[in-house]
């Protein structure tokens, strides 16, 4: 029977510290013998079990093994359709592209809920660009692809990945999202229209990514002032509080 | 014949036929749309018997005692406006191993769609339950018969039904099923509530799969005469007890905005308004301090408890409140609603506003009462009201013969409230042994 020091209350048998203030238990007489017996006894005295357990997952599993062999077959017959019958163009390349998009956006929903936001962003912006790839095939060309499509599949996917992480490592708030959804558009209509110019015309004369920007750049000041004045903060959100 | 007799009587006096589905109860259809992938409202309630379970036994008295609660025997479905319970006719459920981190979340899809679990552990047998089939009263029913059964299958045939313990042979009453907040929200205003949000403990969550409980063991009677001395129940002295130690955590937090302090307990409305319903039948008050109005003794503690309780405690003012509850599932507009957008608002609601009206749970299922033969064979009774949905300590207490056990649950590593809850009782000269599972 011992008690703690610190609380005045009696611990179990099989205690080693005081679960309220974690301070160990020690009884000076038998603190030899403590170390080698009582500790063997220890395990077997405790008035609770030491398995943890884990709950059986919801059934999403089997849900993604019936997406996936979906998934699967339709690419697959769309290429034997395409390579037996229907030969003119490589069309199903677009069937396969998209099924292969759709496969990887779904990996997180449903395959491997623990895959963090970040990877799957990647994955996402990673089958988005080979599909793209892919599309080359049918259109002949290849520069719309390397001028255009990759660096805008780029740029949204750099975007995406900055904005979610802002969201997910600094404070979160009504305002505080809004502010870095709000710089996350700015920038994203800014480089969209940078690189359709150079794609289009060869040079860069921004024109209705400024207006974005201007109005953004406007949304954003008004955001920092209200985060950064505890009164209007107040305001904002007693007024906003859903 | 006269089998088919006695049988039609039974019928005529309010056995319930078996049915296809039932109706959520009022309470009941918030707790599935709160489900997380980490939460489940789920409460556990153990019983300690002398001796040693036998699990095949007790697999035995389950499969036997489930048929006679069959709100308990179910499966939740998802309608287009509302969730529903349909009858399980599945395999289980199967009693397994106790484990060390209870009240894990209950998926509705999986463990062969039950809501029960039923675990045993040396001497233990433990029940959790979703709450949406049912409050502690309706598991401790479930809990009682499910102990007197696998007792009476070990021999001890002197147990008789009565009190918490029903008669398995019998068809379940047609009250017993019923949603008894519809029949008594009949108060002709509905009652607005105000309640203003209240400190929350600030905590480091502990990983997904962890539960830390403290068991604080004490007897029934050093309790009483330390309540009596400040002209106070065992509910209100131990309310003003956990009321004190909130208190305190948020004093030593120094943080520059103090709220105030509250705790929300449920209150059984079987004792105001007569019903044996075996589902949801409960409300919620909150009883609290203001510290910024200044600085409170325990004692002005105690007082302000008891009058709260005093004043709220009445057949009045709660059916006032069950009758605004019920007012919303009433209205026909917000009943066409379709189910995933209610399961938005409602959640929405929970999380801002509804959770943040209190600092932590307390509940007192009171001192326990078993039929003639059962007590010699227990222990004691825990109870447990299971994760807390944001991150904070739940308190339940029970009492059986002069035990009295009050447990903690969170998901919090500090045990702070715990401890200052606890040093007070030891400082009122209560002997407290504790128990935990906390490494």
């Amino acid at each position: 029977m011992s008690y703690c020091v610190n609380c005045g209350v009696e611990l179990d048998a099989s205690a080693q510290e005081c679960p309220l203030c974690n301070t160990p238990i020690w009884n000076p007489r038998d603190l030899e013998k403590r170390s080698v017996r009582d500790r063997k006894e220890i395990s077997q005295q405790s008035p609770f079990p030491k398995e943890k357990s884990q709950v059986e997952a919801a059934n999403k599993k089997d849900f993604g093994l019936l997406m996936s062999m979906v998934v699967l077959a339709t690419a697959a017959t769309c290429g034997i359709l395409n390579g037996l019958v229907f030969r003119e163009t490589l069309w199903s390349l677009a069937v396969i592209g998209a099924c292969g998009v759709l496969w990887v956006i779904l990996i997180p929903v449903m395959i491997y809920t623990k895959q963090p936001i970040y990877v799957s962003l990647l994955y996402d912006g990673a089958v988005v660009v080979i599909y793209l790839y892919m599309l080359t095939f049918q259109t002949g060309s290849r520069e719309w692809f390397l001028r255009l499509g990759l660096p805008i599949t780029v740029l949204v996917t750099a975007v995406a990945e900055l904005v979610t992480l802002c969201i997910r490592k600094l404070p979160r708030s009504f305002l505080t999202v809004s502010l870095y959804l709000f710089t996350g558009i700015g920038l994203l209509c800014l480089g969209l229209e940078m690189l359709i110019d150079w794609y289009l015309a060869g040079e860069i004369a921004l024109s209705w990514s400024a207006v974005v920007l201007t109005v953004c750049v406007i949304l954003d000041i008004a955001l920092i002032t209200m985060l950064s004045r505890r009164r209007l903060r107040n305001e904002v959100r007693r007024r906003l509080h859903f | 014949m006269e089998n088919i007799d006695k049988k039609q009587g039974r019928e005529k006096r309010g056995k319930a036929q078996r049915r296809d589905w039932y109706q959520l109860d009022l309470s009941a259809i918030v707790y599935p749309t709160l489900q997380r992938r980490d939460f489940s409202s789920v409460y556990r309630l153990s019983v300690l018997l002398k001796e040693e379970v036998q699990p095949d036994v007790l697999q035995k008295a389950l499969d036997m005692t489930l048929p006679r609660f069959p709100t308990y025997k179910a499966a939740i479905r998802k309608g287009l406006f509302w969730r529903y319970l349909e009858p399980n006719d599945r395999p289980g459920p199967f009693v397994q191993e106790d484990v060390k981190n209870p009240c894990q979340p209950m998926y509705f899809k999986a463990n062969n769609r039950y809501l029960v679990r039923v675990y045993y552990f040396r001497n233990r047998i433990a029940l959790e339950a979703h709450h949406s089939l049912g409050d502690g009263t309706g598991g401790m029913c479930v809990l009682m018969t499910l102990t007197a059964t696998y007792l009476r299958l070990l021999g001890h045939e002197e147990i008789k039904n009565g009190g918490f313990v029903l008669d398995i042979g019998e068809a379940p009453d047609e009250e017993e099923l019923e949603d008894a907040y519809m029949r008594y929200a009949n108060a002709k205003v509905c009652p607005p509530r105000l309640e203003e949000k209240a400190y929350r403990v600030r905590g480091t969550a502990e990983p997904f799969y962890t539960l830390n409980i403290i068991d604080g063991i004490m007897s029934v009677s050093e309790v009483t005469t330390a309540a009596k001395r400040y002209g106070a129940t065992i509910t209100e002295y131990l309310n003003a007890v956990l009321l004190y130690a909130l208190m305190v955590k948020q004093e030593e937090e120094r943080q520059s905005r103090q709220r105030p302090v509250k705790i929300a307990m449920p209150v059984n409305l079987r004792r105001f308004f007569p019903s044996v319903t075996l589902r949801n039948f409960i409300t919620m008050i909150y009883p609290g301090i203001d510290p910024r109005l200044g600085e409170y003794t325990f004692e002005e503690i105690v007082q302000q408890v008891h009058n709260y309780m005093r004043y709220y405690i009445n057949e009045k003012l709660l059916r006032g409140d069950i009758t605004t509850n019920a007012a919303t599932q009433r209205n026909p507009f917000i009943r066409v609603v379709p189910l995933f957008i209610k399961d938005f608002v409602v959640r929405l609601f929970y999380t801002k506003v509804q959770d943040r009206n209190s600092s932590a749970g307390l509940t007192n299922m009171g001192a326990l009462k078993v039929p003639d033969g059962m007590a010699s064979y227990i222990e004691r009774f825990d109870i447990y009201m299971g994760q807390p949905f944001s991150r904070r300590t739940n308190c339940a207490i029970i009492s059986f013969g002069d035990v009295l056990t009050v447990n903690f649950a969170s998901s919090i590593i500090e045990a702070d409230v715990e401890r200052h809850f606890f040093r007070k009782l030891v400082k009122d000269g209560i002997h407290v042994k504790l128990e935990s599972n906390r490494d």
